[in-house]
């Protein structure tokens, strides 16, 4: 029995003893409380500068886009003004290059149209054609001439009929401006004496 | 062990009220107030949405038109005949302009010229019949946008309210009546009316624009909701006219219409080589602007749409078909009578004559009716019917969209002798100027008709129909012997001391050119009466043609004929044409032919049947004896 219970003991024991070292092995002990920790307050800066850097950063450009626009709408105006500008510039020229205009001041200047066009070969020196002195047979008008008058507008002649004593009127006046008038009326007269 | 006091029973907890119920109404008074919002959500978000969004948008959301701009119609080199300038009108709100409307009315008349009196009746027009406000009138229309900006500005730095501009662009025609009759006119509204703003409005109209965005105080919001529908601006139309061209014989015209006391007159100016229209002049004519001396029938183009008898000028296609046919040759002698028998009718010449012995040259340079006639004789109608078809009578010309008229010319199975023989001088048919310039000008062009054209290049017009110059057509009409030799034959017309315009020589050139003097039916008797339509037709020059020049007046009452009206016009404008396309002659001599002939076979008349011979193989004559026709000894 001793050596039953000394064997059960040993065993008891060696196992205790395995345990223990096993024990001893897988010991587990609290770690220390972190005095490592990561400081979070750089963290928290980043962020937060992130944000606001975001925030303000959303704010300036949306700012800076209505100014944009601002200068956009202005710069727009200009532009019409400009074009206008460029427009009016443009008439004036046409204004300037109207032949009428030209014919005009070319008139003015004396000058007359070409009769005959002649030219002058410059290689050899040759004139082509028949050159003339321009006269002013070929000028026209460079004006339209006033509308003729209407002939409502016109004045007729007003005819005034003076009255004739009978006898004396043919003596007195024999060729008078209105010759049919005195047998008109030597024949009203005529018929205003009574048959007799 | 101590034993605490008894506990008291607890009696059953209860809250003040009965929790229970109160938590059922609480309950259903909150799900009644949500399904009220749940209801105005879905009233809002499902079924009222769009209106909302319309009002939202109305309110700060502006919607602009933003306008194409017209198209220009240039000349051929690009100088500007119709042009849209920016424009803007000037509108009030006679509610605020009221009280200072003198003010303001003076200053704008003084800086834009408008009438004082109407401009305060606008300014002070603040109620209408019904009693209500009005805010808004006209001030003014279509002023060039500086002009309008400055008188603006001026009212807005000298304090008055109430003062705006609006765009309304400006339809400017420089050259004011240069053109006008093709150009035609825009009106108040800026629409097409008549003329090529008309024919090619399509091409010069373009596509309105629109722009939505929403503005706050004044300016966009570029975040705001915005769209953009861009204007597509009108294309330019590029004409074969010349403008200085035009405007030379617009006021040559004017001036010989004027002076011979004429009713009407058109020139037409033709590129020989290409058939492009140069210069198309009428008078009377208008000012594109519009002024208040526009008379409706001085619109159109009387070159394209009036029909007249053309006279004499005719002779030269007749010519050129006899020539062409083998009939006759430049030498071919012909015997004219004092009268010619035809019909129940007698022809006679325009001068009193005894027999003459006139070449075919002679004919045409002394414009004999009854030789022409005689001439013609030879000819079967149909064939001569063919031939002036072919040069293009009877028929538009085809430029189209442009009222042109076909003229007149009766099928050959309804003439009869008399008509026959009137019809190869000119007589009993009607043409229009630009035809009767495209017949003469295929006789320059060796025999071959060009169709003439108005617009350069390819163009589609608003019908759909194509047009241009570089689609006109080409067909051959006489072969190039025959255009030659009737070039010979309108040669001697300009001669000095033979033909019939001498006025319309050129030192220098070789012009061919006919005259015209045609008599008019007067419509009260249905005869030809006391007045005339004289034109000369010309090309110079004639060795190698570039130009062709046709001048037309109706019903001078001066008594002149067409070499003494039409004459002095063509050289004009022939000499301008001349100089500024730098044409030198080629110094050639003038061709001269005889144009009359003696009896008795002389070398001439051995020389000329020998030829005749080899020609048509064996000799011809008409019948007749020696009083009339034409004869080959």
């Amino acid at each position: 029995m001793s050596t039953q219970l000394g064997a059960a003991t040993r065993q008891r024991a060696r196992f205790s003893r395995l345990a223990e070292s096993a024990v001893e092995r897988a010991r587990l002990t609290v770690v220390p409380r972190g005095r490592t920790t990561a400081p979070r307050t750089p963290f928290a800066i980043l962020v937060g500068v992130v944000l606001l850097l975001g925030v303000v950063g959303l704010l300036m450009f949306n700012t800076s886009m209505q100014q944009a626009s601002f200068t956009a709408t202005e710069l727009e105006e200009k532009a019409t003004i400009l074009n206008a500008k460029k427009q009016e510039l443009r008439m004036e020229l046409d204004r300037l290059r109207d032949p009428q205009r030209v014919s005009e001041a070319a008139a003015g200047l004396g000058m007359v149209p070409m009769t005959t066009p002649a030219f002058l070969r410059l290689s050899d020196g040759t004139v082509l054609g028949v050159p003339e002195r321009a006269t002013g047979d070929s000028r026209f008008r460079l004006t339209p001439l006033p509308p003729a008058m209407p002939e409502s507008f016109k004045l007729k002649p007003e005819i005034v009929y003076a009255p004739v004593e009978d006898g004396q009127a043919q003596a007195e006046n024999p060729g008078t401006g209105a010759p049919g008038l005195l047998p008109e009326r030597e024949a009203a007269g005529s018929q205003e004496r009574p048959r007799r | 062990m101590p034993q605490s006091p008894p506990r008291r029973p607890r009696r059953p907890v209860r809250a003040r009220g009965t929790s229970l119920k109160r938590l059922r109404i609480g309950f259903v008074l909150i799900a009644m107030v949500m399904s009220v919002f749940a209801a105005r959500l879905l009233q809002l978000q499902g079924l009222d949405a769009a209106a909302y969004a319309a009002q939202a948008r109305q309110l700060g959301a502006v919607t602009e038109e933003l306008p194409a701009t017209r198209g220009a119609i240039v000349d051929r080199e690009g100088a500007p005949l119709a042009e849209s300038l920016d424009g803007l009108m000037i509108v009030a709100d006679p509610t605020k302009t009221e009280k200072d409307a003198p003010q303001i009315a003076a200053l704008l008349s003084r800086r834009l010229g408008l009438d004082y009196i109407h401009t305060v009746q606008v300014l002070t027009d603040s109620e209408r019949e019904d009693g209500s406000e009005n805010h808004f009138g006209y001030v003014a229309r279509r002023i060039p946008s500086e002009q309008a900006r400055a008188a603006v500005k001026e009212l807005d730095d000298a304090g008055f309210k109430g003062i705006d501009t609006r765009w309304d662009p400006v339809r400017s025609y420089p050259g004011r009546d240069v053109a006008a009759n093709l150009l035609g006119f825009t009106n108040r509204l800026g629409e097409a009316g008549d003329g090529l703003e008309m024919v090619y409005d399509s091409l010069l109209k373009g596509k309105d624009g629109q722009a939505t965005y929403d503005v706050g105080g004044g300016n966009r919001i570029p975040l705001g909701d915005n769209s953009t529908v861009e204007p597509v601006d009108g294309e330019d139309l590029q004409l074969t006219i010349d403008r200085d061209v035009q405007f030379y014989a617009q006021r040559v015209l004017r001036d010989a219409v004027q002076n011979a006391r004429a009713a009407s007159g058109s020139v037409v100016v033709m590129d020989t080589r290409t058939g492009e229209l140069l210069a198309v002049a009428d008078y009377p004519s208008y000012d594109a602007n519009g002024d208040y001396f526009t008379k409706r029938d001085h619109l159109g183009s009387a070159a394209f749409r009036g029909v007249y008898e053309p006279g004499s000028v005719q002779k030269v296609l007749t010519a050129a078909a006899l020539v062409d046919a083998g009939h006759v040759d430049p030498l071919t002698r012909i015997t004219v009578p004092e009268k010619l028998k035809s019909s129940d009718r007698v022809i006679g010449d325009y001068f009193d004559h005894d027999t003459l012995r006139l070449t075919m040259t002679g004919v045409i340079a002394k414009s004999s009716n009854i030789g022409t006639a005689l001439a013609a004789r030879q000819m079967p109608a149909r064939r001569l019917h063919d031939y002036l078809r072919q040069f293009g009578l009877g028929q538009r010309v085809g430029i189209e969209g442009f009222g042109d008229s076909a003229g007149l010319l009766a099928p050959w199975q309804d003439w009869i002798q008399v008509e026959r023989d009137n019809i190869a001088f000119g007589q009993g048919l009607g043409v229009s100027a630009v035809q009767m310039t495209a017949a003469v000008n295929a006789i320059a062009r060796g025999g071959e008709y060009v169709a003439p054209s108005l617009v350069r290049g390819r163009v589609v017009d608003t019908q759909g129909r194509v047009g241009g110059s570089a689609v006109a057509e080409t067909r051959r009409v006489v072969s190039p012997e025959a255009a030659d030799a009737t070039t010979r034959m309108m040669e001697m017309v300009t001669n000095r001391s033979e033909g019939t315009a001498s006025t319309a020589a050129i030192p220098g050139y070789r012009v061919a050119g006919k005259t015209g003097t045609a008599q008019r039916v007067d419509p009260r008797c249905g005869c030809y009466g006391r007045q005339f339509t004289v034109s000369f037709a010309g090309f110079a020059p004639a060795d190698d043609p570039r130009f062709t020049v046709y001048v037309v007046v109706h019903k001078p009452r001066n008594g002149a004929g067409g070499g003494a009206t039409g004459g002095p016009v063509f050289r004009k404008v022939m000499g301008y044409l001349l100089q500024k396309y730098s044409v030198a002659p080629s110094g050639a001599p003038p061709r001269m032919t005889p144009v009359t002939w003696t009896p008795g076979s002389g070398p001439e008349g051995d020389e000329l049947r020998s030829r005749l011979e080899d020609r048509f193989g064996g000799s011809r004559g008409a019948a007749g004896g020696a009083s009339a026709g034409l004869s080959l000894r």
